[in-house]
């Protein structure tokens, strides 16, 4: 785990957390706190240390006693590196979640709430009631648009809750119909599209499919055998993927952050220029023209041809 | 027994605002701001070593600002014979404010369901929220049940208008900011009470009550052209109640208004896509839409596979596209392009 460096606010917001969460363990390692709060050890013992000259003020003025003060078992800290608190004045139950806080859960659930198998379990409804609840502010309203679940979303769930196979039928753009029977190991959502990774029997390896293209799909009683081998990142291009140049503008490479995650890109005033392996060059065609005017197709020739082909295509219908 | 520092050196700034916290915890009736200056250490060491009373009130209001940033409810208790005068208010913070209430627990299948929650953010300072909010959660020592296992869901996050957005939601206050309407020539500069945030077909939308039009509006946050401004102005707070059904249910409406009556290629990767929206309608679909740019971009993207056949300005935004990306691609590049073997993936 990589520990930042924190903020004086930061630090003090762990230690409002750091109080209860080691009532609540008795003794704990450093490692594992450390785990827990995502700091460094370092960090973490400096915390507990800390801790250590906090306490209630001194009465009129004097210095304040013992009692005081948090105090933790030192000997164990220093021999053993485990953390146990031995006095506390203040702090024991954990803080409320702040406004922002319960804002990023509250969004996290209404996506998970478009999952077959949670969303439909009763869960959400009250999950969403306690964190309103126990936030300190009210949360800026953040609202993730419901996804419609169908058939195929559905049946995907069930292999993979079941540990079988998928039968379906996928096309891809500008390839054939194929049928595929697939091991299901992940399911990413993202911007409302579902990916299914699984390994495919049929290319014997992993591949991921937009679970827009698939059809036909049912459940196998092939059980899964595949599923412990490497998944790779939701669009990690492969050693065998072709390399393009495009041209972007600067304006629109938010927009495009996906598709230019792992590209090398060199500035040139407004416009961007990136090396970018892609699975399938006929997919640049697609991209060029939904950013039409924003993104240039350079090389491959052929998938520059592809482009004004593609778009020269489109406008015979409305001549 | 506690090493205390025997020299009353430098206090670091976080011991400062715990103690801060522990002392207001502790208070039934409150404490002025002489007793905290001298008695809270981190304010007590700098008074006795002779800082002047100005600096150390600003320091106490900064250090009252922060911990109500992390949500520490600091309350104030005025003089009730002059509310404005704060030289004999008292501060405190109460317990049941301050604490997740007591009666609040979370079943297994709770926690499982909320730790998929909490990974849902891709962008970086939401990710630590909800990961700061589920250790909170955590801490309670409720059990867990397994992992949900076998789903990534994510929420993308790439707009640096999200952020002050959000922020001024909560503090409900006024933002301004310039404003790229599609189809218009150069930004304009709006003025907006914020009321929700929501992702809709993968965008960020702000929803708010736009100043100058007098009316509720929704705007698509990859269009805000300048930085959000937060001003000091603020609004009535009770607007945000419900406004995130509000700006769901207007979507909505727009998109059951709106539609397009497109042909498509039977087979093609845009009857793949588009029919999942669509009814049929005699020779072809409708599809409803919210933005027609966006569903231009879209459109366009599908080239020869669909055919807009109304409304009319849908058409036209399609057309113009294909033409500037076929514009843009007559002319071959004197780059060497490699030729490439097509995969079948």
């Amino acid at each position: 785990m990589t520990a930042k460096p924190l903020l004086a606010t930061d630090r003090a917001a762990l230690i409002l957390q750091l109080v209860p969460y080691l009532i609540g363990k008795g003794e704990v390692s450093l490692a594992e706190a450390a785990d827990e709060f995502e700091v460094s050890e370092a960090q973490m013992r400096a915390m507990v240390e800390k801790l250590t000259v906090i306490g209630l003020p001194g009465d009129g003025g004097f210095w304040q006693m013992a009692n005081d003060l948090f105090d933790i078992d030192w000997d164990l800290l220093d021999e053993h590196g485990v953390i146990s608190i031995t006095n506390t004045v203040g702090l024991e139950r954990t803080p409320r979640l702040t406004a922002r806080e319960a804002a990023a859960l509250l969004a996290g659930l209404q996506l998970a709430a478009s999952l077959p198998g949670v969303g439909d379990s009763g869960v959400i409804h009250g999950l969403l009631a306690k964190l309103a609840r126990g936030a300190s502010g009210v949360p800026a309203d953040l609202i993730v648009a419901p996804e419609a679940v169908d058939d195929v979303r559905v049946t995907v769930a069930d292999a993979l809750r079941e540990r079988v196979a998928v039968s379906f039928t996928y096309k891809a753009p500008d390839a054939p119909v194929t049928t595929r029977t697939v091991d299901p190991v992940k399911v990413h959502i993202a911007s409302g599209q579902w990916y299914l990774q699984g390994w495919c029997h049929l290319r014997q390896a992993m591949r991921t499919f937009h679970l827009d293209r698939v059809s036909e799909v049912r459940l196998t009683d092939i059980p899964i055998t595949h599923a412990a081998e490497r998944v790779p990142d939701l669009f990690e291009p492969s050693e065998s993927d072709a390399v393009a140049e495009v041209r972007v503008r600067a304006a629109v490479v938010p927009l495009l952050a996906d598709f230019l995650d792992r590209a090398s890109v060199s500035e040139s005033g407004d416009v961007r220029t990136a090396r970018i392996r892609v699975a399938d060059q006929r997919s640049l065609k697609r991209v060029a023209a939904r950013h039409s005017g924003d993104v240039e197709v350079c090389a491959p020739e052929a998938a520059r041809r592809a482009v004004a082909s593609w778009a020269e295509a489109g406008l015979t219908q409305y001549r | 027994m506690s090493r205390v520092a025997t020299e009353p050196t430098r206090i670091a700034p976080e011991e400062r605002l715990v103690n801060l916290v522990v002392a207001l915890l502790a208070t039934e009736q409150g404490l002025t701001k002489d007793t905290i200056l001298t008695s809270v250490s981190g304010y007590r060491e700098q008074s006795e070593a002779g800082a002047g009373k100005d600096a150390l009130e600003k320091m106490f209001e900064r250090d009252k600002e922060n911990l109500r940033g992390l949500g520490v409810p600091i309350e104030t208790i005025g003089d009730y014979t002059d509310p404005d005068d704060l030289r004999e208010a008292r501060y405190r913070v109460p317990t049941s404010e301050y604490e997740l209430p007591v009666d609040i627990d979370f079943t297994p299948a709770e926690l499982a369901v909320l730790n998929l929650a909490g990974g849902v953010w891709s962008e970086s300072s939401m990710s630590a929220q909800a990961r700061s909010g589920l250790r909170k959660i955590r801490a309670l020592g409720n059990d867990v049940d397994a992992p949900i296992i076998g789903y990534s869901p994510r929420i993308n996050l790439r707009e640096p208008a999200f952020a002050p957005l959000q922020r001024a939601m909560e503090q409900a206050r006024v933002v301004e900011f310039d404003y790229l309407k599609a189809g218009e020539e150069s930004p304009r500069r709006r003025r907006i009470h914020p009321l929700a945030l929501l992702e809709y077909e993968g965008r960020w939308h702000l929803y708010g009550f736009d100043v100058d039009q007098a009316a509720e509006r929704t705007f698509l946050l990859s269009r805000v052209s300048s930085d959000v401004q937060i001003t000091r102005r603020e609004f009535e707070p009770g607007l945000r109640d419900g406004a995130g059904e509000r700006a769901l249910r207007g979507l909505q409406e727009v998109a059951a208004r709106q539609h397009a009556l497109l042909e498509v290629t039977p087979g093609t990767e845009a009857a793949l896509r588009l029919s999942r929206r669509a009814t049929p309608a005699g020779q072809g679909i409708t599809v409803p839409y919210v933005d027609v740019h966006v569903f231009a971009d879209e459109l366009a993207s599908y080239g020869p596979e669909v055919r807009v056949v109304e409304p009319a300005l849908l058409r036209d935004e399609v057309i113009s596209r294909l033409e500037r990306t076929l514009a843009l691609h007559r002319d071959p590049t004197a780059t060497t392009g490699d030729t490439l073997e097509e995969e079948d993936r």
